[in-house]
């Protein structure tokens, strides 16, 4: 009988912590999101002074789930080519860096959002859309993260927000730059964004 | 009173905002970027493990950095999966690109000096959950707009569901002011359609991108959807005019007030926030003409994460 709640609570618990099986892609998306909550909801983290480590742990959590440098092939799409290898590995390091900036501080003000896993769609064999929304007091955002298997893992490489792809967005401003700069003046640009200017 | 009424649509035209704007939120979910100069992933594994060749680590660099090789060089239509041919990038032709520029800019100012201070104070003057009821309710007094255009997407399913929700929430949420259709009980979802939207399921192109002083974002296609809209949308046939441009304000300062910070993030998210901004509003309105309704029939939603 004691075993039998015990099974019992172990299987409650695992149904709570596993929403319903969705697909690799999904599960692989989504227990990275859970662990990056996870961090920003934990008390003992509470202080200002904390936010460092709170940046730490996000970033690994980032570094598992992205892809980097397909994120960045992506966005330059034709234009990769255009660069050298040092220019590609250093425009790859200034794009996390510009994407960091440019969201960090909305992911720390997380409060109590919700964030609802809504379907999983088969693109190909090595390709899927992971569909979630996060819902607020007053509205719903839709989310989706563009994963591709590789070497055995699903790594993201396009968050789709309001049916805006970053990719696209990106791609979009870095071929108007492109049309009239140098890829070392676009390097130029990021670092003094980076910077903060 | 007919001579009235010209001026009237005008500054009511003027005064509905980007009513197509892009919500350009960013959300708590999107993606934490590492910087710190980590920096080539090849080379601390092979640090790790002594015996590596470093020949093979270079080799996996090559790999990992080398140039994009054949039909993949142009990653184009793989970021929309299933729409193949017509409009698929978020590209746009933009000849008006100075002036579009400049009116960027007087856009800016007016939100930053104008709009956002009006916005704030109103924010801090009415709570949170009456502004999203005013907002409930002008969304269900839009009903028209929603319905017709379903009707003339020959989405009839779409329109049966907005005729749902136009009387569940009329009857059972205060005339509007709570949406219990949306609830999980009942569960219908709405349907954002408009007329450029059905203009472009005709299979009209947006042409080219504008962008008009306070009303922002938009093209031919969407401008001759927002004065169809006009038709549909109630307050355009009240009177006197000013009625009306009051009425249209205060919608956009109460919309305004629900999504302070989304501009600013979007803006600093930007490299070239002209460019941001346009491609976002393009991308935006291509997915809605190309996905019909809200969700489709059998994907409703499932259970919270946490």
């Amino acid at each position: 009988m004691k075993r039998r709640i015990v099974l019992l609570s172990i299987m409650t618990l695992l149904l709570f912590s596993l929403p319903a099986y969705a697909g690799p892609a999904s599960d692989a998306v989504l227990a990275s999101v859970n662990k990056g909550l996870e961090v920003l909801r934990d008390p003992k983290l509470k202080a200002d002074s904390a936010k460092e480590i709170k940046k730490e742990k996000l970033r690994l959590i980032y570094n598992q789930l992205f892809d980097d440098v397909e994120l960045s092939k992506r966005t330059l799409a034709r234009n990769w080519n255009n660069l050298n290898i040092e220019q590609r590995k250093e425009f790859v390091v200034l794009f996390r860096q510009v994407l960091e900036k440019a969201y960090i501080d909305r992911i720390l003000a997380y409060t109590d959002e919700k964030i609802v896993f809504e379907r999983e769609v088969p693109v190909s064999a090595t390709q899927a859309e992971v569909q979630t929304k996060v819902v607020t007091a007053s509205k719903e955002i839709p989310i989706t993260y563009r994963v591709l298997l590789k070497e055995g893992a699903w790594k993201v490489y396009d968050v789709v927000i309001e049916n805006v792809s970053l990719v696209l967005n990106y791609r979009t401003q870095f071929n108007d730059i492109l049309a009239k700069n140098t890829p070392e003046q676009l390097l130029e640009i990021l670092r003094k964004k980076v910077k903060g200017q | 009173m007919k001579a009235l009424s010209f001026p009237a649509l005008i500054i009511f035209f003027l005064l509905s905002g980007c009513a197509h704007g892009p919500d350009t939120a960013v959300s708590p979910a999107a993606p934490a970027a590492p910087p710190q100069t980590r920096q080539v992933t090849a080379v601390p594994d092979s640090a790790k493990i002594p015996p590596e060749p470093p020949v093979k680590s270079s080799a996996t660099e090559t790999d990992l950095y080398g140039d994009i090789q054949g039909p993949e060089v142009d990653y184009g239509n793989t970021e929309i999966p299933g729409k193949a041919g017509g409009e698929t990038t978020g590209e746009i032709a933009d000849p008006l690109e100075p002036f579009n520029r400049a009116m960027y800019q007087f856009n800016d100012r007016l939100y930053f000096w104008v709009l956002k201070p009006v916005a704030q104070g109103y924010g801090k003057v009415v709570p949170e959950t009456a502004r999203v009821s005013v907002s409930n309710f002008f969304t269900n007094a839009a009903f028209p707009i929603r319905f017709v255009n379903c009707l003339l997407q020959a989405n009839f399913s779409g329109a049966a569901e907005e005729l749902g929700r136009f009387t569940v929430n009329t009857l059972w949420g205060v005339g509007g002011l709570l949406d219990p259709a949306s609830s999980k009980e009942i569960n219908l979802t709405k349907q954002d359609e408009d007329f450029g939207q059905t203009l472009g399921t005709y299979g009209l192109g947006q042409g080219f991108f504008i962008n008009w002083p306070l009303l922002g974002p938009s093209s031919p296609r969407d401008t001759v959807g927002m004065v169809g809209d006009l038709f549909l949308t109630p307050s355009t046939y009240f009177s006197p005019w000013y009625a009306v441009a009051g009425i249209r304000a205060y919608e956009k300062v109460n919309s305004t007030s629900l999504k302070i910070g989304d501009y600013e993030s979007l803006k600093e998210a930007a490299i070239d926030p002209y460019v941001a901004v346009r491609d976002a509003y393009i991308q935006y309105r291509l997915k809605k003409v190309h996905r019909q309704g809200g969700l489709s029939p059998g994907e409703k939603p499932a259970a919270p994460l946490n």
